[in-house]
């Protein structure tokens, strides 16, 4: 379909586009230019240039929130990815019973972020938590999963893999039903064992529904904030400060409105390039598998 | 040349920041309900706390006809201060609110606070020193009165006292009487679960009970954030000798006021024998603990000393006249001694003026409540807090990571408080 008038692609684009520019570039660009400023909200504004990235930069903390932040992002996708794709092959079949272990997987992501991260808080408790009980049965601990800074950053992405998991099964299940059966009966007559059908017909046709997945689990989990606040609130020793949180804490904890700014850019720079690398990466694997 | 550029710079940040910068806005109208003027109270407390101080806020309500008191929760202590901070710079701020001591001096420099210097019988509220603005900061007198003590507390140390008898072991008066009793009082089980002699926090609040009993201070006479130098030092280090060499102590997960609600439950669980925490859970460990909960003094190591806690009333400059009043009415009410009272004997928070305690005395509520006059008496080990604008940020963003860092990680004492002062000296 062609249209009429050149203006007329603006004007379907132009809502969307007001959008945009009023709720994301309007406060990407307030935010870059409060960066500038050491500011308090209380007293007026001090022009400091680039200082306050300087500061973040010189104490290495800008560095350590973002390797955190990629570091439980790696852990979270690739766990999500994992064992989405594992559960829908596992349960791509007709039948109730597999429809009530779908929905049972998939109601984890539909619960709110703080009811997780209480019923988790709940469960990995190291003296009343089913996860204290079982690790003390197996002769490990005690064990502060949440108080010790090792292991918190991964007890954290343990939970938001539960959390995100049963949404990477639904669209990996959507994607497996655009897998002609035909080309799997073709790959199997030509003495394809599971692995090789696996490999080499279903893998390639869901490149695209795994770029998806990759790229919003990412950016979900990029922006976890519920989960920080009610479990470790940055802590311990700042071993789960990822960046939103860093980003609350700065502003309305350590009262630096230009620091919180300045994580922000960066935050958004950041969170742009590792989305953009890893679409690059999936389409481009995609198109040599076709 | 330069001029002009600091021109373009001031002209560039007023264009772009004032309207919120300056924000700090006015309400130029007060807000009326059937006739009475609207006090809307954000506060800060959950559970028994919330309980009592809504009970309190019916009662005042109740005895008026000018003045109707709007209390709204805003979630704990640091979350109602952002929320308090953001609503005042969007011009949006309530009548009167609560806040923790340490932000005081910031408040009070950036010129949000009323001062209450001159309304009614302010300067003759007959405060118990240490709680009262005077008391609880260093110079605190010469300041504007912008700050009247509400829930106040200090540390203390509880004990399981039928743990302790089966050990026959008295409370500990000394860091090394604290350190062998927690020794006497860890127990391993089989089954690997841990019964530790000892847990605090790791918080500031607490370390900084330990600076002063090391004998140091914050703030140096001439300005300079010290942090305690060696006091400081010595107090991290007593702590990780505790948790990292002694096994002794647990630090309890998460931060905050989850991780002294961690304690609190782990103490009443049986699973810590000592604790220190604040008097305002007196009341709740009291009632809630199936053995006899013992309230002692901090132990001293060169000395006696602790901080005090809680929050202070703050009224909002920006608040109509009216409002800003009528807010002044209802603060008096509740320093009433029969209000105070009923606050302090039901939460274990301070009372905070002397004809209070008078009556306690005369009632015989310490002879009762013998837990209540071990901390009241404990005030005469206060140790002020400087009047320094940073103090808030010196707590959240320099000391209270590197605390973590010092006990949880092992990080070196002297290499952390090294860089700790070294921040604090930098401007924010």
């Amino acid at each position: 379909m062609r249209p009429r008038a050149a203006w007329h692609p603006w004007a379907m684009l132009g809502p969307t586009l007001a959008l945009l520019a009023v709720f994301f570039a309007l406060p990407i660009g307030v935010a870059a230019y409060e960066s500038l400023f050491s500011w308090d909200m209380l007293t007026p504004p001090r022009y400091v240039g680039t200082a306050n990235y300087a500061a973040l930069a010189a104490h290495g903390e800008l560095l350590r929130v973002a390797l955190r932040t990629l570091g439980y992002s790696v852990l979270v996708v690739a766990g999500t990815m994992t064992l989405g794709l594992a559960l829908a092959l596992l349960l791509d079949r007709p039948g109730r019973f597999f429809g009530f272990v779908r929905a049972s997987v998939f109601s984890a992501y539909v619960v709110s972020w703080v009811a997780v991260a209480l019923l988790w808080m709940w469960m990995l408790d190291g003296n009343s938590g089913a996860v204290g009980r079982l690790m003390r049965a197996l002769g490990v601990g005690p064990l502060s999963l949440l108080g010790d800074p090792r292991w918190a950053l991964p007890t954290l992405a343990v939970v938001g893999v539960w959390k995100l998991t049963g949404y990477a099964m639904i669209v990996f299940l959507a994607g497996l039903q655009g897998v002609p059966r035909s080309l799997l009966e073709a790959a199997a007559l030509d003495g394809a064992g599971p692995w090789a059908r696996f490999r080499h017909v279903t893998m390639p046709l869901l490149a695209p529904t795994a770029a998806f997945v990759a790229t919003t689990s990412l950016v979900t989990s990029f922006q976890a904030f519920d989960v920080v606040r009610i479990m470790t609130q940055g802590g311990p020793a700042r071993a789960t400060e990822l960046f939103v949180y860093a980003i609350y804490e700065q502003i309305f904890l350590n009262l630096s409105v230009g620091r919180a700014s300045a994580l922000t850019v960066v935050f958004f720079v950041l969170l742009l390039a590792v989305a953009g690398l890893q679409l690059r990466v999936w389409r481009g694997r995609a198109g040599v598998s076709r | 040349m330069i001029a002009r550029r600091e021109l373009l710079r001031a002209w560039a940040a007023s264009l772009a920041l004032a309207p919120l910068a300056t924000g700090c806005g006015r309400r130029a109208r007060p807000e009326y309900r059937d006739g009475r003027v609207v006090v809307t109270f954000w506060y800060a407390y959950g559970d028994l706390v919330r309980k009592v101080m809504l009970d309190l806020v019916a009662r005042y309500n109740a005895s008026q006809t000018r003045v109707f008191v709007e209390a709204v929760h805003q979630g704990d202590y640091y979350e109602c201060l952002a929320k308090l901070r953001t609503a005042l710079a969007a011009g949006a701020a309530p009548t009167l609110s609560h806040v923790v001591c340490e932000i005081l001096p910031y408040l009070a420099r950036a010129g949000v606070l009323e001062d209450l210097g001159g309304y009614e019988g302010a300067r003759a509220l007959p405060f118990v020193p240490a709680l009262a603005q005077e008391g609880t900061f260093d110079q605190g007198g010469a300041q504007p009165l912008v700050a009247i003590p509400f829930n106040r507390s200090t540390p203390i140390a509880f004990l399981n006292a039928r743990m302790l008898d089966e050990a026959h072991l008295a409370p500990p008066r000394t860091w090394d009487e604290l350190l062998a009793a927690a020794h006497a009082l860890t127990r391993h089980a089989a089954n690997g679960e841990v019964r530790w002699g000892y847990e605090v926090p790791i918080s500031w609040w607490y370390w900084v009970a330990m600076v002063g009993q090391a004998g140091g201070r914050l703030v140096e006479p001439d300005g300079r954030v010290s942090l305690g130098d060696a006091a400081g030092e010595k107090a991290l280090r007593f702590w990780q000798r505790l948790v990292r060499d002694e096994h002794v102590m647990r630090p309890p997960p998460g931060r905050d006021y989850q991780a002294w609600q961690s304690s609190n439950e782990s103490f009443l669980a049986g699973r810590i024998a000592m604790m220190w925490s604040s008097t305002a859970y007196v009341r709740y460990l009291e009632d809630n603990a199936r053995f006899p909960v013992v309230a002692a003094p901090l132990p001293r190591d060169v000395r006696a000393s602790v901080p005090t806690g809680g929050t202070m009333f703050v009224v909002m400059r920006s608040a109509p006249e009216a409002e800003k009043q009528a807010a002044w009415d209802f603060v008096r009410w509740m320093c009433d001694a029969e209000q105070t009272i009923a606050w302090s004997t039901r939460t274990g928070y301070m009372p905070v003026t002397s004809p209070a305690v008078e009556l306690l005395v005369e009632r015989g509520w310490y002879a009762k409540h013998p837990n209540d006059r071990v901390a009241y008496d404990q005030l005469g080990a206060v140790d002020p807090w400087p009047w320094a604008p940073e103090l808030f940020r010196v707590d959240r963003d320099i000391v209270e990571p590197r605390l973590e860092e010092g006990v949880l990680e092992g990080a070196d004492a002297h290499a952390l408080m090294d860089a700790a002062r070294e921040e604090a000296g930098r401007p924010a």
